[in-house]
């Protein structure tokens, strides 16, 4: 990577920096990989969901083909989305992330590329089982128990590569984001060997199944997703504005505070059932404590941000960290009134709900893994973005399809909400009250999918080998040298 | 911090704790649950699913039904799912009980469509099921089905009349000379719709006192 910055630099930063460059063309091979089939997934999963979503408002598209029922598409959907696109995407960035950060190259050998082939596998497989037939309908463990060994096998390959890495490091410090995606690293194995043993292999009985599957979901998405679109956050804020995090002291606070809470949130998602109350009770107490730490966290970022926020617009990869802040805020917001049981009364299974996941998994982490593959991409290949207008599309088209979705699915959750705890409307008029609503957000998913196009060509050309010459002009700058951060 | 290890041993003391005390407390304290006797005839509650049910159950679960229907009926007083101004979606709340004697327990998240918990106190009549399967947009008895659930026409098989008369499994002859017939699943699936009934008043599922009072305040 020829940059334009070196000449100015003076020498030790300069070795630093081709130290630097050697560590991310480390990574360049498992990145490319891992990220390429991301954005399969991500428009695989994208496609299925327009259908699952198109289904709601035209209840016969596709009806007839017994692979796509709704109650097929839609979880085959979630799941594409979650372990095709998420997961991948996440492996993608820890692992160029941990290289950086530990000042060690990723020596993997071609072991990455094995979990890589044994990962995609479980999750094609996984998918295809969920289409024609093999569905446990546990909510993100739909795929057939058979999966679970390849998934839970390459997953535990690839988090091996990326604790050697940090155990290899050489720096002295820890900085935040390690923090995150350690734990992440550490918690996604336990909680889906637990939730498998506990559902499928030797299920436990009765509700303790649903409890058990709440702890799960709220598990992977609170202690998987959010802290690696948290570790996107605190890496880039600082390295782009060159500025360290604000308060930084406060960051371990957070970082604890975050993890005990969420680990305790899950059961709030039961409130009403046929579960004993402290369950919901101690979901609940956990999702109030843990806008403590979203304030932490918040202090953190917004105060690193603050005064440089004209700054983070000129970067692409901040204006997607920057919707994933939000995104967090909102979801942790969300996630706080749906444990207040006179909101839940009426939010409860309606698309709020619905929306609470999509906010952490799509709004807080994709958007994180967006901006995060704008400035990893360039680095790991050496080349700049050919297109600078498809990431201006890609971002116009993230930001109003967040923007729509949350109004969307919000106002329409709240009068599904309000509707059925009205027994005087019949059922069959919820459902036609409900069909501009269903039919804007499958626009508003038609919109996102483009911007995943947009996405998809750009990362071709910059992935491509042919493809050796960089042609349009740099989009992300090198970022000023980054001093200081005291753990 | 600096320490690796400091911070593996702490994540894993996270989430074993969150573990021990949401899913073991919560098995150590439902784990035992049994089926209950009743002091009169004797017999046991939850009574198992019939064979044919227990298949239907498995058909519930591969097609995704929880994708779009709750199985929980929530207390009187939260939200309007049983007592006088209600959906009347059963007769009282779920209880804890009622799921023992499931394989799996799918309690679901969205209420896209309504609770099936009670449905087959709500409809006793196969056919009902069948038509509501096979074409759900259009109506029973006068009264418009489910217009917002998609068709499972995938669950019943089109064949030529027999030389006599319709079989009586039929739902319907189409003016070709063939007959609509439900498979097999079709017909474990509606068994099981049929058998989904929380009837029984167990000791625990009685109203709270409470909540009555709260209702005559309104």
């Amino acid at each position: 990577m020829n940059s334009p910055d070196n000449s100015r630099l003076h020498p030790a930063a300069a070795r630093d920096r081709s130290e630097q460059q050697e560590i991310d063309a480390s990574a360049k091979w498992p990145v490319i990989v891992f990220f390429g089939s991301a954005i399969l997934w991500l428009l695989i999963g994208g496609a299925l969901q327009l259908v699952a979503s198109i289904q709601l408002h035209t209840p016969a598209f596709l009806a007839d083909c017994e692979w796509f029922t709704h109650g097929r598409v839609a979880p085959a959907a979630q799941n594409a989305l979650v372990y095709g696109w998420g997961m991948n995407a996440g492996f993608a960035f820890t692992l160029w992330l941990m290289a950086r950060l530990s000042a060690a190259a990723l020596r993997s050998g071609g072991w990455l590329f094995v979990a890589a082939t044994f990962w995609n596998l479980g999750v094609a497989l996984g998918i295809a089982g969920i289409l024609t037939g093999y569905s446990t309908s546990y909510e993100l463990l739909e795929m057939p128990r058979f999966v679970s060994l390849l998934l839970l096998g390459s997953y535990l390959l690839i988090g091996v590569w990326a604790v050697t890495t940090f155990s290899i490091r050489n720096t002295e410090q820890v900085f935040a984001s390690q923090w995150y995606i350690l734990g992440a690293a550490f918690w996604f194995p336990w909680l889906y060997l637990v939730a498998r043993l506990l559902l499928s292999t030797s299920p436990v009985g009765g509700v303790v199944q649903a409890i058990v599957n709440v702890w799960y979901v709220n598990g992977v998405l609170n202690l998987w997703f959010a802290p690696l679109a948290l570790a996107a956050a605190y890496y880039f804020l600082p390295k782009i504005l060159g500025k360290p995090i604000y308060d930084y002291y406060v960051a371990v606070i957070g970082f604890w505070w975050f993890a005990i809470c969420s680990a305790f949130a899950g059961g709030a998602r039961l409130i009403g059932g046929p579960v004993p109350a402290w369950v919901a009770t101690l979901g609940g107490v956990a999702s109030m404590l843990v806008i403590a730490a979203v304030v932490i966290i918040g202090v953190n970022l917004l105060g690193t941000l603050s005064g440089n926020f004209a700054k983070a617009q000129k970067s692409a990869t901040l204006r997607f960290i920057l919707l994933s802040i939000v995104g967090f805020f909102l979801a942790s917001l969300l996630n706080f009134a749906l444990s207040i049981r006179s909101f839940a009364e009426i939010a409860q299974f309606t698309f709020i709900s619905e929306l609470r996941d999509w906010l952490l998994l799509y709004a807080c982490f994709s958007t994180a893994m967006f901006g995060a593959a704008y400035f990893f991409l360039p680095r790991v290949t050496g080349k700049v973005w050919r297109a600078p207008v498809l990431i201006s599309a890609h971002y116009a088209s993230t930001a109003l399809g967040i923007l729509a979705l949350v109004a969307g699915l919000f106002a329409a959750g709240w009068q599904q909400g309000q509707m059925l705890n009205d027994a005087n409307v019949l059922f069959p008029a919820i459902t036609q009250t409900l069909i501009p609503w269903l039919t804007f957000r499958s626009v508003a998913l038609m919109l996102l999918s483009i911007g995943h196009v947009a996405f998809l060509i750009n990362f071709v050309w910059i992935a491509c080998p042919i493809n050796s010459q960089s042609t349009a002009a740099a989009t992300i700058e090198n970022p000023p040298e980054l001093e200081a951060h005291k753990a | 911090m600096k320490n690796g290890l400091f911070i593996f041993v702490g994540a894993f003391a996270t989430l074993a704790l969150s573990w021990a005390g949401v899913v073991l407390t919560a098995h150590n304290q439902l784990g035992g649950l049994t089926q209950y006797k009743d002091p009169v005839d004797d017999a046991l509650y939850p009574q198992p699913l019939s064979g044919l049910a227990n298949q239907g159950r498995l058909v519930y679960q591969d097609l995704g039904c929880v994708s779009c229907h709750t199985q929980q009926v929530r207390r009187e007083g939260f939200g309007s799912d049983v007592g006088e101004h209600s959906r009347k979606w059963g007769q009282r709340q779920s209880v804890a009980r009622d799921y023992i004697g499931e394989g799996s327990v799918l309690i679901g998240t969205n209420r896209i469509g309504p609770d099936l918990r009670n449905v087959g106190t709500r409809y006793q009549d196969a056919e009902y099921f069948y038509k509501l399967l096979y074409a759900p947009e259009t109506k029973f008895a006068g009264v418009p089905m489910a217009p917002g659930m998609p068709a499972h026409k995938f669950l019943f098989e089109v064949r030529p009349v027999g030389s006599v008369q319709a079989s009586h499994q039929a739902i319907k002859t189409l003016p070709d000379g063939t007959e609509v017939v439900p498979t097999r699943r079709a017909q474990a699936l509606v068994a099981y719709l049929l058998s989904l009934k929380d009837t029984y008043e167990y000791p625990e599922a009685k109203p709270f006192v409470e909540s009555a009072e709260k209702k005559e305040g309104h």
